[in-house]
C-alpha cells in the first residue's frame, strides 16, 4: 500500500497526468481487449486489466500466467483508472516503484520463461538477473529506439524511480507501453513457438518494442513491417531535408526520383569541375612562382591584418553560396574586388597548407623553372 | 625578403591550426556517421588542402605525356574522388568502395573493371531487349536499383542502409563541389593575376 501511495504522490505532481492517462487508457482498452480475446488461457485475478497497466513487465507476466478469475473483463474507462489511482482496494498488486525489479525467485523463473527475457538472455548470454541485466539489456534498446518516431517504438526505461516529476508521467506511459507489449508477446509465445520472440528489427537490438496503435493489427508480421517502415521513413526524411525541393513531394517513388536526379547532377558537376581544374592546373606552377615573386615586395606590410579578415570572408562567401544545378559559369555572381581577390588567394593558400610546405613549394617551383 | 614571407604563413597557420584544433574537438564529439560533418569548414579545408596536394601529384606524374584535357580530366576526377573517400575516413561504405575500387583497378589493368564506382552498368537493360516479355520490377525497386548503382559500392544493400549511405554520399558530394569550385576559382584568379602582373610590372 505504501507503494501505491508513492505512486499517488507522484501522480499528484503532474497536473496533466489525468488526461494523458485517460487517452492512453482508451487505447490500451482496445488493444487489451483484443489480446483478451485471444488470451484464452491466461486470466487475471482480482481487478481487471487496469491493474495490469500500472505494473511492470514481470508482474504482468505473473498475472497473465495465473488463471484469470471469473470477473468480467470490463472496458477500461477513465473513471476506473482514477479509482485505481485513488487507492482502490481491489488493486491487490502493489505498484512497483523501486528501481530494481522484484527479486522473488519464482517470479524470476516465470519471467525468464517469456520471450522478452529469453531474448535478453540470448543477447546477454547469461541468466537475467532481475535488476542489472534487465537494465543493461533494456538501456541500449532505449537509446536507438529514441531516434524512431514515438508511436512506432516504445522506450523501456528501467529506472522508474527517478524522482523528477517531469519524467514521472512519461515513465508511467512507458511502463504501460511495456506492459502492453509483453501481453502481446505472451500471446505470441502461446500461439507460436519461440519464433515469435525473434528479433524484429535491424538495429542490432534483440528487441524492438512496437506499440500497436488503435485499430491496427497486432500480429508479429505487421509489427515487424511497421518497425521496418518507420526506420525507412526516418531515413527518407533525412534525405528529403538534404535534397532541395524534396520536402514538398509526397510519395516515396517521386522522392527517390528527385534524389537520383540530385546525385546525378552532383556527379556531373564534379566531372565538369574536374575538367576545369585540369585546364587550370598546368598554370599553377608558373603562376604560383611568379605570384610569390611579385607579391613578396608589396603584399607583406598589409597582409598581417588582412589574414584573418580575408579568410573568413572567403569562407563566408562560399558557404552562403546556394547550390545550383547545372551551369558552373553562374558562379561568377561572386562579387569580389580585385584587391580582395589579389590578397585572398595568398592567404587562402597560406591557411590551407602547413607552414612548412609553402616556402618549400615555392623554392621547389623556382627550381623547376 | 623571404623571412617576413615565411613568418607570415607561420603566424596565420598557427591561428588556423588553433581554429582547426578547436573544430576538430567539436567534430570529435559528433557522431562520425553524421552527414552534417561535411558542412563544417574544417572538413572543407582539410579536403581542399589534400586535393591540392593530390593535384600537384597528378600534374607531376604526367607532365610530358598528355596535352589533351580528357586523360587529365579523368585523372583529376579520380583523384578528387579518392581524396573525398580518404576524407570520409573509411567509415562509410561508399568511401571504402571507392578506395578499394582504385586498388582493384591498379592490380588488374587489362581485365574489365568490375567494381569501380559508377562505371559498371547492370545487365538489366541488355537483358530486357532480349526477353520477349519484359518483366518490370515494381517502380520503387527499380529506383532503388538505380540509386544503388549511383552510390559506389552500394548495389546489394538493403533499402534503409542504402538510404543512409546515400545521405552521407550526397553531403560529401556537395562539399566536394563547393571545395572544387572554390579551388578552381582561386587558381584561375591566381593564374590571371599572375599573368597580368607579370605582363605589367617590370621584371625584378
Amino acid at each position: 500500500m505504501e507503494r501505491i501511495s508513492c505512486f499517488d504522490s507522484r501522480s499528484e505532481g503532474c497536473k496533466d497526468d489525468k488526461q494523458e492517462m485517460a487517452e492512453d487508457s482508451f487505447e490500451f482498452g482496445d488493444g487489451i481487449l483484443m489480446t483478451e480475446n485471444l488470451l484464452q488461457e491466461a486470466t487475471v485475478p482480482g481487478s481487471s486489466f487496469t491493474a495490469l497497466l500500472g505494473l511492470p513487465a514481470n508482474q504482468a507476466m505473473e498475472l497473465l500466467q495465473d488463471p484469470l478469475s471469473g470477473k468480467p473483463q470490463t472496458v477500461i474507462a477513465p473513471e476506473m483508472w482514477r479509482d485505481s489511482r485513488s487507492g482502490q482496494e481491489d488493486m491487490r498488486y502493489t505498484f512497483n516503484c523501486s528501481p530494481t525489479f522484484p527479486t522473488d525467485a519464482a517470479l524470476v523463473e516465470r519471467a525468464s520463461k517469456f520471450s522478452v527475457f529469453a531474448a535478453a538472455q540470448n543477447s546477454t548470454d547469461k541468466c537475467p538477473v532481475p535488476s542489472n541485466s534487465n537494465e543493461n539489456s533494456l538501456k541500449p534498446k532505449s537509446e536507438p529506439a529514441d531516434s524512431e518516431s514515438n508511436p512506432s517504438s516504445c522506450l523501456v526505461s528501467s529506472d522508474p524511480a527517478t524522482p523528477s516529476e517531469n519524467q514521472a508521467s512519461t515513465k508511467r506511459k512507458e511502463r504501460e507501453k511495456k506492459v502492453k507489449v509483453p501481453a502481446k508477446r505472451s500471446k505470441n509465445v502461446e500461439n507460436e513457438s519461440s519464433k515469435a520472440g525473434e528479433a524484429k528489427d535491424g538495429e542490432k537490438l534483440p528487441y524492438v518494442h512496437v506499440r500497436a496503435r488503435r485499430g491496427q493489427a497486432t500480429d508479429s508480421h505487421s509489427l515487424a513491417e511497421r518497425a521496418r517502415r518507420e526506420k525507412i521513413n526516418a531515413r527518407m526524411k533525412l534525405l528529403q531535408e538534404l535534397v532541395p525541393g524534396c520536402s514538398k513531394i509526397s510519395g516515396t517513388a517521386l522522392v527517390l526520383d528527385e534524389i537520383i536526379n540530385h546525385v546525378q547532377s552532383l556527379q556531373r558537376q564534379v566531372e565538369f569541375l574536374s575538367m576545369r581544374l585540369a585546364a587550370v592546373t598546368p598554370r599553377i606552377d608558373f603562376s604560383l612562382d611568379s605570384f610569390f615573386a611579385a607579391e613578396s615586395g608589396c603584399v607583406t606590410p598589409s597582409s598581417c591584418p588582412s589574414t584573418v579578415t580575408f579568410e573568413p570572408l572567403m569562407w563566408q562567401q562560399q558557404q552562403n553560396q546556394p547550390l545550383w544545378e547545372g551551369d558552373v559559369l553562374q558562379r561568377q555572381m561572386w562579387e569580389r574586388d580585385d584587391s580582395h581577390s589579389f590578397l585572398a588567394p595568398e592567404n587562402f593558400l597560406f591557411s590551407y597548407n602547413s607552414a612548412n610546405s609553402v616556402p618549400l613549394s615555392s623554392n621547389h617551383l623556382k627550381m623547376e623553372l | 625578403m623571404a623571412s617576413p614571407l615565411i613568418s607570415n604563413p607561420e603566424a596565420s597557420s598557427d591561428r588556423s591550426l588553433e581554429s582547426k584544433k578547436k573544430k576538430r574537438k567539436k567534430t570529435a564529439n559528433q557522431n562520425p556517421e553524421d552527414p552534417t560533418r561535411w558542412k563544417t569548414r574544417a572538413e572543407q579545408q582539410t579536403y581542399s588542402s589534400k586535393l591540392l596536394e593530390a593535384l600537384r601529384q597528378v600534374r607531376r606524374n604526367q607532365p610530358p605525356a598528355s596535352p589533351e584535357a580528357p586523360p587529365r580530366g579523368r585523372a583529376v576526377r579520380e583523384a578528387a574522388d579518392r581524396v573525398l573517400a580518404v576524407a570520409a575516413k573509411g567509415r562509410t561504405r561508399w568511401s571504402r568502395a571507392i578506395l578499394t575500387g582504385r586498388l582493384k583497378l591498379k592490380l588488374r589493368k587489362k581485365k574489365p573493371r568490375v567494381a569501380v564506382a559508377g562505371n559498371c552498368r547492370s545487365k538489366k537493360p541488355g537483358a530486357s531487349i532480349i526477353r520477349l516479355k519484359e518483366k518490370r520490377l515494381p517502380a520503387l525497386q527499380r529506383r532503388v536499383r538505380v540509386l544503388g548503382g549511383l552510390v559506389p559500392g552500394c548495389r546489394k544493400l538493403s533499402f534503409p542502409e542504402l538510404l543512409e549511405e546515400a545521405t552521407d554520399y550526397i553531403a560529401a558530394l556537395e562539399m566536394q563541389v563547393r571545395a572544387m569550385t572554390a579551388l578552381t576559382e582561386l587558381l584561375s584568379v591566381v593564374g590571371n593575376d599572375a599573368a597580368t602582373s607579370s605582363n605589367r610590372s617590370p621584371p625584378n
